[in-house]
């Protein structure tokens, strides 16, 4: 498996963001955020480009599941909406 | 001559044929399209830049690993605030939701500083 570049890594990051803000529900949308922050800060160290790839191969994969999710999650979109949501 | 060019002009202008009713029916919805504000244009509300230039250093300073009183309209993001490129794509997207844009990946890899954010945003059309 080829080691990602960085612009990859930085465009799967984009791209993970981007699906969490389609989540309807506040709390799941603000901790698909922070998953996906949290993860790669945590991954920030690798060097070893094998599990370079298998961190970035998981990202991909979590990339489609919350793809698919926030469209589950946008057939069943809370009637109320979150208090957080709510601005003054 | 004055009276020839009078005669002359008003050859030429026409005076409308002026029927009771059709006039008043008329004349309101004429003026009415002219005035009409164009609320789908762009460019009648678009941003000052100084409000865009506020907005910006609000949410640079938001961010939790930056020292507010380090920013300013020209600070690099990753030279002078210490943020990586991680922190980078975080305030692109931050800003994104702020003036309800979406900016293309490759332009948002080029803006990696305020200055450049706050030019992107206020040359965008759509920025609000």
């Amino acid at each position: 498996m080829a080691t990602p570049s960085r612009t990859e890594i930085i465009s799967l990051f984009r791209s993970l963001l981007r699906s969490a803000r389609q989540f309807p529900d506040y709390n799941i949308r603000e901790y698909t955020k922070r998953r996906t922050i949290d993860s790669f800060r945590h991954n920030k160290t690798l060097s070893d480009p094998s599990s370079i790839a298998a961190a970035f191969s998981d990202g991909q994969s979590q990339l489609q599941v919350a793809r698919r999710q926030s469209v589950v999650y946008s057939l069943y979109a809370p009637k109320i909406k979150s208090i957080m949501d709510v601005k003054p | 001559m004055a009276s020839a060019l009078r005669a002359a002009i008003l050859g030429h202008v026409r005076v409308p044929v002026v029927v009771a009713n059709g006039s008043k029916l008329l004349a309101p919805l004429w003026t009415h399209r002219t005035t009409a504000v164009r609320s789908m244009s762009s460019h009648d509300d678009h941003l000052e830049k100084n409000q865009v230039i506020d907005r910006i250093l609000d949410i640079v300073k938001s961010f939790p690993k930056v020292d507010p009183s380090k920013v300013t309209p020209e600070v690099h993001f990753q030279k002078d605030l210490g943020l990586d490129s991680l922190d980078n794509v975080e305030i692109i997207m931050a800003i994104e939701e702020e003036f309800k844009l979406e900016i293309p990946d490759k332009e948002a890899d080029k803006i990696d500083s305020c200055a450049l954010a706050i030019e992107y945003v206020y040359n965008h059309p759509m920025a609000s």
